[in-house]
């Protein structure tokens, strides 16, 4: 009966662990709607401006961030070389400049929490109680 | 017109100083060239290039900065510094790009200022060396348009698809520019001495243009009007020949504007094992004395990515009219038949006549030391038939038949 509770409860926090380590979600301010990997990824690439009838401003983590990695190819299906490539054109093609970047997790979650129409992709372990997830895989 | 059109697009720089710097996200970036390029002939190819080898080919820095005041409205200025457009001995610092842009929906994007025109697949980025693999862009191709630049207005419709979105992009504006001839023998004002001059001429351009763009493809198709004028003359006029003495001289008369239709047409469509296929066509026509700038123009490239290198082959060819050809061989020919005297003039008749026939292939690599920077080489080697334009004859001499190798050397980056 103890072995059984205890194996209940590892893997009920080896799921937590796992969730809290490996779960990426994006979250926008409250009056955000949910949202699909295609917005997401046009959005990303400036191709469209707002979400529903809201516009958007989207935000990045720097390049090297282990979040900004997974989101890249989660989302975006692209790694950081493509990515970078795809602004460098599109910067000098006069089409726009890339979402602002953040310095860390913290500043993007304050971030996306005060600001109307601002998204960010975040950790699931970082996203603080009652906030507005619009993504998650 | 020049100081009217640079006050204009001085617009969105004023208006990015005007707003309260906490209203304005700012970012700038920075890019550059530094290439070198080599032949073996004595003579200039591309303006620049001989076998002294030259740095002023390829090299250009540049800087821009864009100001977004909120998701639907920004500004981007870019200035940069490359050799003059109106001298081949000088550099010039010059404002390549500001604009206002007013994006009210997904859909729609309003740019108004100084703008690039979306002519070839690379025009707008052709500054930007980190942008491409090609150690330089074909210019048997890229250099058709008279102008890339106005100062004037742009309006692009996107429609998003599930492979493609698709966009349609009309633009009209005006704007100052030169015109580059070279006489092997004598320039229109001296008559002993080869050299080059720029003719001032004034372009109003309007297009529409329709890109289809995936991320793996991109496919575009575009129509573009332009007007050429002088300021405070006439152009257009043709040649007469004049017997005796036997010799072709410019007519006069002429019109107040010269129409300038241009076709273009691009694709760049990725294949399997990391290869891409990009092949761009062109087509001027000019009814003037320089009646050779009627060409067209086409180019095709095979590169395949290999890791961090991206080696490639490509081979473009232009060829002006055939009438335009036939009529600077006539004059050129007429140059060996007239006396002494006369010689320099029928020279200089035929080198204005403007005539381009000619070909490169070239086999090159880039290798991408970051995301944002690249090490181009290439090798290439040009052909000409009756003439081409590009080449600065030597005196004596004239431009057909000739073959050049060229080695190219670049440093291309972003910041």
């Amino acid at each position: 009966m103890i072995l059984r509770a205890l194996l209940l409860l590892s893997l009920l926090l080896g799921g937590l662990v796992a969730a809290a380590g490996d779960d990426l979600v994006v979250i926008g301010h409250s009056s955000l709607p949910k949202t699909d990997r295609v917005t997401l990824q046009r959005l990303y690439t400036g191709r469209i401006v707002s979400i529903g009838a809201q516009t958007v401003t989207p935000l990045n983590l720097p390049p090297g961030s282990a979040a900004r990695d997974d989101f890249l190819q989660m989302v975006m299906e692209q790694n950081e070389e493509q990515y970078t490539g795809y602004w460098l054109v599109r910067r000098y093609v006069g089409k726009g400049s890339p979402p602002k970047e953040l310095g860390s997790v913290d500043e993007v979650v304050r971030h996306v929490v005060s600001t109307p129409g601002a998204v960010g992709y975040v950790p699931l372990s970082k996203v603080p109680p009652g906030a507005n997830v619009i993504f998650r895989r | 017109m020049q100081k009217r059109l640079l006050s204009t697009a001085l617009l969105p720089l004023l208006a990015v100083m005007a707003m309260p710097a906490q209203a304005v996200d700012l970012t700038w970036s920075g890019f550059g060239t530094f290439g070198y390029a080599r032949s073996d002939q004595s003579f200039n190819y591309q303006r620049f290039i001989s076998d002294d080898g030259t740095l002023k080919r390829d090299t250009v820095l540049g800087a821009q900065v864009d100001a977004r005041f909120s998701q639907e409205w920004s500004a981007t200025v870019q200035a940069k510094a490359a050799p003059s457009d109106h001298s081949d001995s000088q550099w010039q610092a010059s404002v390549a790009w500001a604009f206002l842009s007013w994006r009210p929906s997904d859909d729609w994007l309003i740019r108004a200022g100084k703008i690039r025109l979306p002519m070839m697949l690379n025009t707008e980025n052709s500054d930007v060396g980190a942008t491409y693999d090609f150690a330089r862009l074909p210019l048997e191709v890229y250099s058709i348009a008279p102008t890339t630049d106005v100062i004037g207005v742009s309006i692009s419709k996107t429609w998003l698809g599930d492979s493609f979105d698709w966009t349609a992009e009309a633009y009209t504006g005006e704007t100052s520019t030169y015109w580059r001839y070279y006489g092997r023998d004598r320039t229109m004002d001296k008559a002993n001495s080869p050299g080059s001059w720029f003719l001032p001429i004034d372009m109003k351009s309007s297009g529409l243009v329709l890109t289809a763009r995936s991320f793996e493809h991109t496919f575009r198709i575009g129509y573009h009007e332009g007007q050429a004028s002088r300021p405070g003359e006439k152009t257009g006029a043709g040649f007469e020949y004049l017997n005796p003495p036997g010799v072709y001289l410019l007519s006069s008369g002429g019109v107040d504007k010269l129409r300038v239709p241009i076709v273009t047409l691009g694709a760049s469509v990725s294949l399997p094992v990391e290869f891409r296929l990009t092949g761009e066509y062109a087509q001027a026509k000019v009814e003037s004395a320089s009646r050779g700038l009627s060409r067209w123009g086409a180019y095709l490239a095979l590169t395949k990515r290999i890791g961090a290198w991206t080696p490639y082959v490509s081979y473009a060819k232009t060829k002006s009219t055939d009438e335009a050809l036939g009529l600077y061989q006539r004059i050129n020919a007429n140059a060996g038949v007239v006396p002494a005297p006369l010689r320099n003039s029928q020279t200089l008749m035929a080198d204005i006549t403007a005539p381009y026939d000619q070909s490169t292939i070239a086999l090159g690599t880039s290798f991408a030391v970051s995301p944002k920077s690249l090490i181009k080489t290439e090798i290439s080697r040009v052909r000409t038939g009756v003439a081409s334009s590009f080449i600065d004859a030597p005196a004596g001499g004239d431009s057909g038949n000739r073959h050049i190798n060229i080695f190219s050397l670049s440093y291309s980056f972003s910041f």
